[in-house]
């Protein structure tokens, strides 16, 4: 949709704040009651949902004026989603769709923020959000003995993602990944060198027409690979292909699961058993791309009942962050020996952002950071020795951010604990 | 229009760069209008300053905090206190608690439940600020309007900084009057304009006895949270009576035995907005609770202390009841509604449900006063909207009001609104005119005069009929802003 | 000056007052407030009459001090402070307009006194909440104004409470309806639809009552009240708690308050509870101080018009789980002192002479508000600044009302001394001032400042003062309205 059709909506906006703070009910205290880090850190109404929502409605009945504050609005944001949960606690409205479509307007109208244009461009060119930097895909899996899904037919296809496959830091989740898949006696494969981009993170950084091109490109070697079921260790590339890809119609019947979801089934089929104590405390980070924004979308399509009320037809059933995949790392964790979760303030459909959505950590990395720093003061407040996630991207950000401020907290994914836990992984 | 390029230094010599915005591009995002600028300050010294500044540079200023609504005049420098977000101090010894103005309401109170404390949250939602004057749900036991406020550190329209109250001659916050007369007169945190000039920068706020848990224990995710457990020693009901004036007795009667922790008067449409998370389940709801009530009613928490005050107050709830011919909403009684309801009276944030969700925008008049007298004109105000809903022009809410004793029951307040589309400009007439007559005849019949209006007409119009309040208002306004920096002095001031 | 007859015009020839008896009256009273002769003393009998008084006082820059309650005065606010002045004595309007008991609500003018709206107002099953044995002519509008503190914390919700409405005439002459007695309309026609001048906010954003209440006529003159009133209770039981020490009653009565539980609450020093129990400062008193503890604090259990005895009940079984918690004994009496007779006393105004007259036929009171935290090292402080000015510390009363508008307490010190002997009255006099000093200095608020102390109250909250000159100046421009109280 475009910009245009969600003026309705961003009309709506009644300037109540709620898209400032986590759901009020869940309001605990004085801290961490904030739930927009683009607000937070930079105090401005116009950084904030509502805020954006009204430059919004005036730009579509005056025209678009792309100033250095303007762009400074539409790009310091994570596009995280958190607004839009807020908001719809009390209003049937959309919130981060016409945000989305803000940024996107504005690389319509030729203001692309130049750090993003380089990612995408550099994504057109290679497959990658990650400077390749020589590296092939491939190389995680060298030594593995992985079933070549671009060479034969797979019912499960595992998809790594840029930042796991090709940051050496990282690859060691897509090891431990397709070790645990292996051990589960999953028939799986792997694109290896040919995986390429899921497209998604350029499609936050309002790049839409190159976001279309590298899905279609995507889903064409999924397809050609003939899996029914494609797994992710990636939260993005997870709301990518059951999220962004079923909105714009390209999923198809692909199943998509998080590996979190398949650990979850595997774990309680007894086809992993993780054995080995673990002695950690640990506190959960809910990725916004697997938690709110990986609720599954929902197709509708109808008009506004002229009258009295907001309602439609046929009735709109809206997107409350409600359906996010929350339980099963939860699961997961629970399920490790020695391992015990304190939740932090903010979880689940109102966490606070790591930072690293939205093309932040390439247009404005101190903003990035900023927001990781709140993160890690919000998991140290729980007391908790790690932090746990399913987000490489987060992962990154925060343990990068904990090393260069001299912090002790450790940061895993959670596929590095199960593989810890069970027999095959150990300690 | 960007300020000139010396005033615009001026202001970033305060606050810094980054705490100033002239953009005009930008100035739509706060609330569609075009200010002079946004400046935020961090601390009174500085917002100090910058009044000082506007009575310089004769720039008109008005200041928001999490800023829902008011009435905003172009080419004013907005005054955003934002970062002015801290608690001061949680005083459990003297019952009171003091913040800075973007402390919000949710804030406070969470941190006060922790103390067994609890303070008045206004209806308009939790994410408000915790300094503002208003009334609420809980307004039986937990007072309201400006009567909870205490001592307030005021920085004048002239830049001056007065602390009001204890603070003035020592660094206790515990009361807001003296020596000799009470500047908490004029001092009132409502909504601007329609309140004291200049910018408040602390206020003390009086604490309440809180018999609930620590913290609410919720299941679930938004939009549908629930209570993992009732607390034991608290229970809500919804009564609805065959008539107002019963509904009116009960709610005395109910004041009067001091037994509620809450009397929350709102229609069976708020009830059924307030706990459902769209508007096609709130229209199924209403269609099957509005067979299900005999008319008007309210929400009654009570909340005992000890299992026998607890025991006590059921019976006299019972009993008032039974009396009044009050019957309980079985719906409500359902723990999965109940506890929804117990949340959103304790802790507001059903209002954005009620006003905004069904049609996108609402007009409201509410009136604090005496509770009697207004539910007899909210009748006939009730009454004056069923045409509108036959047309379709508004949200059928089957003509209600809504309202509640104050203090137990000595005060009260009584509100109507209709809610309708913002995009459909016959509704937006209709409503226009509805509440016009409506006020109009409040004053007629002598009921009340809606005085809370910054408009000159309204002003003029009401003024000679309640005590020419305008005249010495604007008195009061020209000898504290001399150099004519408050907005609403161009919109309300009588002389030319 | 107004010449004699124009006054005589408006309220009658024979309720102006010009002669020396009577002037001699009105010139000082038992404060060490300065004596001063007015010019003459009038009586008006309506608010009519008020107005064309202050009218013609500005016209004719001729300042004006309001007087409502009858003598002996103790305050010095009632004394002109500037020479030429005119005491407006309103005690003979003396009209209890009504008493609603459905709305809990009644209306009185200003010469009315507690004992006459007291019976008025149980006639209708509602009473007001009261200060502490006020004297037998002490105006009832007159204690409201001066925010006097009130012995049921539990129903001050605010400061001002019980004020609901006022009607003033400014210093200009023109009157004003104060809440909702505002308008529309007159107070009749307010009264034919049903409205009874309950809601003390407003008209606008103001609260305009706030600015009339604690000015000492210094803005206006009131010429009604209305105000809240609460239900008599069907039951109630007054209990006593005797102890050494004050922090643990002082914890007692803020819980009794949270929880709502008490109407009457407050503590008294055995000086004072004997003083009040005592003719005079005889053997009687001596005995009873003697075995009074050095504190008492009073409180009273109500039942009202559902199940009062269950309501009692359930109240006391929380009650005694709270005293066990803080160490402290409930009792229905204390060194023979039955409680009910305690509540007896308290529920109406002081039979004559003044109970703090008794002692020695004079005492200077030292009062302010404080946190509860700093009652006890206030109350000390007090104790060593009276040691050291060799005043005898057993004798000084205390009078502790907790929770004042549900916060801080007032604190009162009551300092008795011989008239006849100048070396006490000197003593006390000086002890005083230098009290109000170091207390002041140590986190004592006086919101109520009197006599000579009012200057430093004042001047220590100069730019309240600033604003306060601000507003002085728009609704008494000419300065005619008690002139220099409150330094205004």
């Amino acid at each position: 949709m475009a910009l245009e059709d969600y003026a309705g909506d961003m009309n709506m906006c009644c300037r109540c704040s709620a898209c400032k703070f986590i759901p009020l009910q869940m309001v605990s205290g004085f801290t961490h009651a904030n739930v927009c880090p683009s607000i937070s850190r930079y105090n401005f109404h116009f950084f904030s949902g509502g805020g954006r929502l009204n430059l919004g409605a005036v730009g579509l009945e005056k025209g678009f004026n792309y100033t250095p504050w303007y762009l400074s609005s539409i790009y310091n944001c994570q596009l995280c989603g958190a607004c839009d949960v807020s908001c719809k606690y009390g209003m049937d409205m959309e919130v981060l769709l016409p945000l989305q479509a803000l940024r996107i307007q504005a690389v319509k109208d030729g203001q692309a923020h130049p750090e993003l244009q380089k990612v995408v461009e550099r994504m057109t060119a290679t497959g990658s959000m990650v400077p390749p930097e020589g590296a092939k895909r491939g190389d995680w899996a060298k030594s593995l003995g992985l079933k070549d899904a671009g060479k034969q037919k797979v019912d499960v296809l595992y998809h790594v993602g840029c930042l796991t496959s090709y940051d050496k830091g990282m690859q060691k989740l897509a090891q431990a990944t397709a070790q645990l898949l292996g051990a589960a006696g999953v028939d799986f494969g792997i694109l290896g060198d040919a995986e390429t981009c899921c497209g998604a993170r350029a499609y936050e950084m309002g790049h839409e027409k190159e976001f279309l091109a590298q899905a279609k490109k995507s889903m064409e070697l999924i397809k050609q690979s003939g899996a029914k079921t494609l797994v992710t260790s990636c939260a993005t590339c997870y709301q990518a292909y059951a999220v962004l890809y079923d909105r714009f119609g390209l999923k198809g019947d692909l199943e998509v699961l998080h590996t979190s979801q398949l650990l979850a089934d595997l774990i309680e089929q007894g086809k992993l058993q993780p054995k080995n104590d673990l002695g950690l405390s640990v506190t959960y980070h809910d990725p916004c791309h697997l938690g709110r924004l990986g609720e599954p979308w929902i197709h509708w399509e109808g008009t506004k009942i002229p009258g009295d009320r907001f309602i439609f037809d046929p009735p709109k059933t809206y997107r409350r962050g409600t359906g996010g995949v929350y339980e099963p790392p939860r699961d997961v964790l629970r399920s490790l020996p020695g391992v015990t979760l304190t939740e932090m303030d903010r979880i689940k459909e109102y966490a606070w952002c790591s930072g690293s959505c939205g093309g932040v950590t390439d247009s404005n990395p101190e903003f990035a950071q900023w927001t990781a720093t709140e993160r890690i003061e919000e998991a140290l407040c729980t007391g908790a020795e790690a932090l746990v996630s399913t987000e490489p991207w987060s992962e990154k950000l925060l343990a990068d951010t904990i090393a260069a401020n001299g912090g002790a907290l450790k940061v895993y994914d959670l596929v590095e604990l199960v593989a810890q836990a069970t027999e095959e992984g150990g300690r | 229009m960007a300020l000139d390029k010396d005033i615009h230094s001026a202001f970033a010599d305060v606050v810094g760069e980054e705490n100033i915005c002239d953009d005009p591009t930008m100035m739509a995002s706060y609330f569609k209008t075009d200010f002079a600028c946004v400046v935020m300050p961090k601390d009174t010294a500085q917002v100090q300053t910058i009044v000082r500044l506007c009575n310089k540079y004769e720039l008109q200023f008005r200041p928001i905090c999490t800023g829902w609504t008011g009435v905003f005049i172009p080419g004013t420098v907005m005054i955003d206190l934002r970062r002015m977000d801290k608690i001061i101090e949680i005083d459990e010894k003297n019952m009171c608690a003091v913040c800075e103005p973007y402390v919000t309401s949710a804030q406070l109170q969470a941190e006060l439940f922790k103390r067994g404390l609890n303070t008045n949250i206004k209806g308009s939602g939790a994410q408000g600020s915790a300094l503002l004057r208003g009334h609420g749900p809980m307004d039986q036991s937990c007072g309201a309007d400006d009567r909870n406020h205490l001592a307030v550190e005021w920085v004048t329209p002239e830049g001056e900084l007065v602390q009001i109250g204890s603070i003035g001659s020592s660094d206790e916050w515990f009361c807001g009057d003296g020596p000799g007369p009470s500047l908490r007169c004029l001092v009132q945190s409502t909504v601007p304009p329609s309140c004291t000039p200049g910018v408040f920068t602390k206020i003390a706020t009086k604490l309440y006895h809180w018999p609930g848990p620590e913290r609410y224990h919720l299941k679930g995710n938004s939009p549908n949270y629930s209570l993992i457990e009732m607390p034991d020693n608290m229970m809500l009901r919804y009564y609805s009576f065959d008539s107002v004036e019963k509904m009116i007795e009960a709610e005395i009667k109910l004041g009067e035995s001091e037994v509620c922790y809450i009397v929350y008067g709102i229609n069976a449409a708020m009830v059924s907005a307030n706990v459902t998370s769209s508007n096609e389940e709130q229209m199924a709801l209403f269609q099957q609770i509005s067979g299900q009530v005999k008319g008007n009613g309210f929400v009654v928490i009570i909340a005992g202390n000890s299992q026998a005050d607890f025991a006590y107050k059921k019976k006299v709830l019972e009993a008032i009841m039974a009396e009044t011919g009050g019957e309980s909403l079985k719906a409500v009684e359902r723990p999965e509604i109940g506890e929804i309801l117990m949340r959103q009276c304790t802790r507001p944030t059903g209002a954005i449900r009620e006003t905004m969700r069904p049609g996108g925008t609402f007009k409201s008049i509410p009136n604090m006063g005496q509770r009697d007298l207004t539910v007899r004109w909210a009748i006939g105000a009730g009454e004056a909207k069923l045409p509108l809903i036959e047309k379709g022009l508004i949200v059928d809410d089957g003509g209600g009001f809504f309202g509640w004793g104050v203090e137990h029951g000595h005060l009260g307040k009584t509100e109507i609104f209709c809610a309708f589309s913002p995009m459909d400009s016959e509704a937006n007439k209709a409503v226009g005119e509805w509440a016009t007559e409506q006020g109009a005849r409040a004053v007629e019949e002598k009921y009340f005069a809606l005085t809370m209006s910054p408009l000159k007409t309204i002003d003029e119009r009401t003024g000679p009929a309640v005590s020419n309040y305008h005249l010495w208002w604007y008195k009061v306004l020209d000898a504290l802003d001399p150099n004519g920096v408050i907005p609403l002095k161009g919109v309300s001031k009588l002389t030319p | 000056m107004i010449a004699k007859e124009k006054l005589a015009e408006i309220v009658g020839g024979t309720n102006v007052g010009d002669d020396a008896a009577t002037l001699a009256a009105y010139s000082k009273d038992e404060s060490f407030v300065n004596e001063l002769r007015p010019a003459c003393v009038v009586k008006p009998h309506s608010a009519d009459e008020v107005k064309q008084l202050v009218t013609l006082a500005s016209e004719t820059l001729t300042p004006l001090v309001p007087v409502s309650s009858g003598p002996p005065h103790f305050r010095g606010d009632t004394i002109p402070s500037t020479g030429g002045a005119v005491v407006v004595d309103l005690s003979g309007m003396n009209k209890i307009v009504f008493v609603d008991r459905p709305r809990r609500v009644a209306m009185v003018e200003p010469g009315v006194t507690f004992g006459e709206i007291i019976p008025a107002a149980e006639k209708e099953g509602i009473r007001l909440n009261m200060p502490l044995l006020p004297r037998s002519t002490k105006s009832v509008l007159g204690s409201l104004m001066d925010r006097e503190p009130v012995m049921m914390p539990k129903y001050q919700w605010d400061i001002s409470d019980p004020i609901a409405c006022l009607e003033v005439v400014f210093g200009t002459g023109e009157d004003f309806r104060t809440g909702q007695a505002a308008g529309p309309g007159s107070i009749e026609e307010q009264w034919a639809v049903g409205g009874v001048q309950k809601a003390p906010y407003g008209p606008h954003v103001a609260t305009w009552h706030r600015l009339v209440q604690g000015a000492k006529g210094t803005m206006g003159i009131s010429t009604w009240v209305s105000m809240r009133c609460e239900l008599l209770p069907k039951l109630e039981e007054p209990f006593v708690i005797g102890s050494a020490q004050l922090p643990p009653l002082m914890e007692m009565a803020s819980w009794l308050i949270r929880l709502r539980m008490v109407n009457e609450c407050f503590i008294l020093s055995g000086s004072d509870l004997a003083a009040i129990f005592s003719e005079d400062r005889s053997a009687d008193y001596q005995r009873l101080q003697a075995a009074l503890p050095a504190w008492v604090l009073f409180y009273v259990v109500a039942g009202y018009d559902y199940f009062p005895e269950e309501r009692v009940d359930s109240s006391l079984s929380d009650i005694t789980e709270l005293a066990k918690r803080l160490a402290v004994q409930p009792a229905r009496a204390v060194a023979g002192l039955s409680a009910r007779e305690i509540l007896k006393a308290v529920q109406g105004p002081c039979p004559d002479p003044y109970w703090k007259l008794r002692g020695k036929g004079a005492f200077e009171d030292v009062l302010f508000l404080a946190p509860n935290d700093k009652i006890e090292g206030l109350v000390e402080i007090m104790s060593g600044l009276a040691g050291q000015a060799g005043y005898p510390v057993s004798e000084m009363g205390v009078y502790v009302q907790p929770m004042v508008q549900g916060c801080g307490s007032h604190c009162e010190f009551t300092l008795t001394y011989d008239p006849e002997s100048a070396s006490q009255a000197a003593q006390v006099k000086d002890l005083a001032a230098a009290a109000t000093k170091a207390l002041m200095n140590s986190g004592a608020f006086f919101s109520r400042p009197y006599g000579d102390n009012t200057r430093l109250i004042m001047n220590r909250d100069a730019a309240s003062l600033t604003i306060l000159r601000k507003l002085k100046k728009i609704f008494d421009p000419s300065g005619i309205m008690n002139p220099g109280k409150l330094c205004l």
